[in-house]
């Protein structure tokens, strides 16, 4: 501590271990924040079209178009190090092979607390297909809405805000 | 002689109740601000707060501590006079 720079360097290193043990604390303490919020998730009977396969020319591939409405008030997630919310819908369904999938078929970003409360109608953002080109031999599906509380400091935590009561059927129509 | 004084302006030495004085300061300074922050952004709910009592008591500390002021130098070391030996005459 005699010289200038031997204070500059015995203070710097000792602010980065205090930097570093505040850092620490800031990403144990999100676990004090232990808000579940849930909401409401409708979706009505999923309408499955046969449509042309991007890939194959000759190929028939089935699309599912899902309609929802989302209403679910997620501010109670947002704390002080919450940096924004990852919201997405998925489809899960277990198809032929008996294989459980998921299909994110609608997602969003919440950056701000002012946006958190979603009142959303719409339709899928993603296209929902089955990997084996057709839905039929897939009785029906369930969907729920989950989250993603994504922090500036520490880990991601997940949670799910909206889960369908019942299975929601797939209905397939010939003529678009 | 002028580069002499420039050098010694620069590297702003401080006695050894200084150094002392400076390394109790700096801990208790930094611990206290540390944990000041976290409280005051945990009740507030930012971190904007917390960062910014991080980071402007860090620039007082710097003020305080960085520069040699007179607080440092007020026990110099007293030398034993020179003693007086049969070469040196």
């Amino acid at each position: 501590m005699h010289s200038i720079f031997t204070r500059v360097n015995n203070i710097s290193a000792f602010l980065s271990s205090c930097t570093m043990a505040l850092l620490a604390c800031i990403a144990l303490s999100s676990f004090l924040f232990t808000a579940d919020p849930k909401g409401n998730l409708s979706i009505s009977p999923v309408r499955v079209f046969p449509s042309k396969t991007n890939r194959y020319p000759r190929r028939k591939q089935e699309m599912g178009f899902v309609n929802f409405n989302i209403s679910a008030d997620l501010t109670p997630l947002f704390h002080w190090n919450t940096k924004q919310l990852f919201l997405y819908l998925e489809a899960e369904y277990q198809n032929t092979q008996g294989v459980n999938n998921t299909v994110v078929v609608w997602d969003r970003i919440v950056r701000r607390k002012e946006d958190a409360v979603i009142n959303f109608a719409g339709k899928n953002k993603y296209a929902f297909r089955e990997i084996s080109s057709s839905f039929k031999k897939v009785p029906s599906s369930h969907y729920s809405l989950k989250y993603n509380v994504m922090p500036y400091v520490g880990v991601l935590t997940y949670g799910e805000a909206a889960r369908t009561a019942e299975a929601v059927d797939f209905v397939w129509e010939e003529h678009v | 002689m002028s580069g002499n004084v420039l050098q010694e302006y620069l590297e702003g030495k401080i006695d050894f109740a200084g150094q002392k004085l400076v390394d109790d300061i700096v801990r208790i300074w930094l611990i206290a601000a540390t944990a000041i922050s976290f409280v005051a952004g945990f009740a507030l709910q930012s971190l904007l707060v917390t960062f910014s009592i991080l980071g402007l008591s860090t620039v007082a500390l710097l003020v305080v501590v960085i520069p040699p002021w007179p607080m440092f130098n007020r026990h110099p070391v007293k030398w034993l006079p020179v003693a007086e030996t049969k070469k040196s005459k």
